[in-house]
């Protein structure tokens, strides 16, 4: 039961009625049966073991580390918690491997039931990580209710891809769950409807474009690497954010605000600023959990310390995505990009005042465009299947068509025969519809308050996207991309 | 209540000539006092008064004037 299917799409009313009619102090009850059946449903029963085992050692963990008085035994709470945490992410991330390496030829009949899932556990165990370290800071109580700190881990709408919430932020949301609410009711809809709009129309109609060249890269070139690159720098996006809309619209109906995953990353104006634009919840985790005690700790080494912080704490963030040698690649390389800022710093603002931009309006267009480049570049790591295919595509896109694919794609189709990899035109104006829609959308969302429109105006626009929707529909079946994490 | 010379200290560490500084001020208001120049500030501060502040002193700072009253109990 995934957020793009027609099973999710009857569950969300059908638990929205059960909160409604129930009394305002069991609420939470509503939303953490909703959760875990939720959790049930997707036939993974590893996975709801786990979350009980994190839910159950961190609440135990915050419990002591606040009611105890010593400051060596607090601490000591704090690592045996997050320990607890690390051994549980680590076990169920390679179960298998380890089953396998004890039996050697080790399978399990599966009927149907996925038993070595990681879906969602590399989310609420950072969460719960977080929760440990602000009680222990003293940023946050401890949670006395293990009902509503349960539903604080695995409220369904994060549950599987987040976002990370602090429990600053949300718990006290949960001590309070309001009646029903038309209006967050409405805009809940509506952004859910956009987020799959982003999903369905966007990401998943530009996923078949990208993974024609990615899935043997060895066959193309130049433009074609390029634009698939391109691509899938959008794909990401519209992906992610597309889901995280879809999750924060459903909280909202039930009068809960989840954190905001992005806001223009694209736009961003150095690497750092993109990091402040792109899975947020994410980038403040490591920045408040790994960076920041790193930067302190380190700090009478200047420079060299920040350093050594930042690609520690990228280096983590590749892991953290996966244990492949590409997306310790990728992580490392946004950690190069961030020491090479600090350290070229200076000679970045004497460039810039040697070719007058200092402080030229077209300065931060200038920056945008680099950042863009740098992130897309990095993507190559991101999304390629190994080292070899990444490097290959990054010292291929620039060389013209020599293999027997990209002659065939490049010299006969031109440039959009490059493009099109076999994919009909139809294909490609569809996804253009989709992406003016898009862009139209996020345009208009920042200009208009649509709550403050007349009646006529405010519905004309919810037709809009449902026939957005209907019309620009990829109908194929591509998974969410952040459910690999 | 910020002090005058705590205030001296951290403006001349982010090249700032004057910015408006209270209790709730947080780093992030201030211009250019961002996560990658907050480990600045917090040196050139233990510099200016001749203190040294402990990891987790650091990382439970919220905003200036909690790191006036840090700094106020480590002068005595």
């Amino acid at each position: 039961m995934y957020f793009d299917s027609l099973q999710y799409i009857i569950f969300v009313p059908i638990v929205l009625a059960a909160y409604q009619f129930m009394p305002s102090r069991w609420r939470w009850a509503v939303l953490l049966s909703a959760s875990i059946g939720f959790y049930a449903a997707l036939r993974m029963p590893l996975l709801v073991i786990a979350w009980t085992l994190v839910v159950l050692t961190s609440y135990w963990c915050g419990r002591r580390i606040s009611g105890e008085g010593n400051d060596l035994r607090r601490r000591t709470y704090l690592w045996a918690g997050v320990a607890a945490q690390l051994v549980i992410l680590v076990s169920i991330k390679y179960l298998r491997n380890i089953l396998r390496l004890i039996l050697p030829g080790f399978e399990i009949s599966t009927g149907g039931t996925e038993w070595f899932s990681t879906l969602g556990i590399s989310y609420y165990t950072l969460q719960a990580v977080s929760y440990l370290a602000d009680v222990y800071l003293g940023m946050t109580e401890p949670e006395r209710h293990l009902g509503r700190f349960a539903l604080y881990l695995g409220f369904f709408p994060k549950l599987l891809q987040g976002p990370i919430e602090r429990a600053g932020d949300l718990l006290p949301q949960l001590r309070s769950l309001g009646s029903f609410n038309y209006a967050n009711v409405r805009s809940g809809v509506l952004l859910f409807c956009w987020g799959l709009f982003k999903k369905v129309a966007v990401a998943n109609r530009l996923a078949p474009f990208v993974t024609a060249v990615y899935y043997d890269p060895h066959g193309y070139s130049g433009i074609s690497l390029i634009a698939a690159t391109y691509m899938y720098a959008i794909q990401i996006l519209a992906d992610f954010s597309g889901y995280t809309d879809m999750a924060l619209g459903v909280a909202r109906m039930f009068n809960i605000r989840l954190t905001e995953n992005f806001n223009s990353p694209y736009f961003a104006t150095s690497i750092a600023d993109f990091w402040r634009r792109w899975h947020i919840s994410f980038s403040r985790w490591i920045l408040d959990y790994i960076f920041k005690p790193l930067q302190i700790q380190w700090r009478d080494a200047r420079k060299v310390g920040v350093v050594g912080a930042l690609l520690v704490t990228f280096l983590f963030s590749g892991l953290w995505h996966g244990s492949t040698l590409t997306f310790v690649a990728w992580g490392l390389l946004h950690g190069v990009y961030l020491a090479s800022s600090i350290l070229l710093k200076p000679w970045r603002e004497a460039v810039y005042h040697k070719i007058g931009l200092a402080n030229h309006p077209w300065r931060r267009a200038f920056q945008a465009f680099v950042t863009f480049h740098l992130v897309v570049f990095a993507w190559i790591f991101f999304r390629a299947s190994s080292i070899a295919d990444s490097w290959y595509i990054a010292t291929h896109l620039f060389v013209a068509a020599t293999t027997r694919i990209s002659y065939a794609t490049t010299v006969r189709g031109g440039v959009m025969g490059a493009i099109l990899n076999g994919r009909s035109a139809r294909d490609f104006a569809m996804l253009g519809a989709a992406m003016t829609v898009w862009f139209l959308g996020s345009t208009f969302s920042k200009i208009v308050r649509l709550q403050d429109q007349p009646i006529w105006f405010r519905w004309s626009m919810y037709y809009a996207v449902i026939l957005a929707l209907v019309y620009l529909n990829a109908y194929d079946d591509v998974g969410f991309v952040y459910f690999q994490f | 209540m910020i002090k005058p010379d705590l205030k001296h200290a951290i403006l001349d560490e982010l090249r700032l000539e004057d910015w408006q500084i209270d209790d709730e001020t947080t780093a992030a208001e201030v211009p250019g006092w961002d996560s990658l120049s907050h480990v600045n500030v917090i040196l050139a501060v233990e510099k200016a008064f001749g203190v040294r502040f402990s990891n987790v002193e650091v990382l439970k700072l919220n905003s200036i004037g909690d790191l006036q009253r840090l700094l106020d109990s480590k002068l005595g």
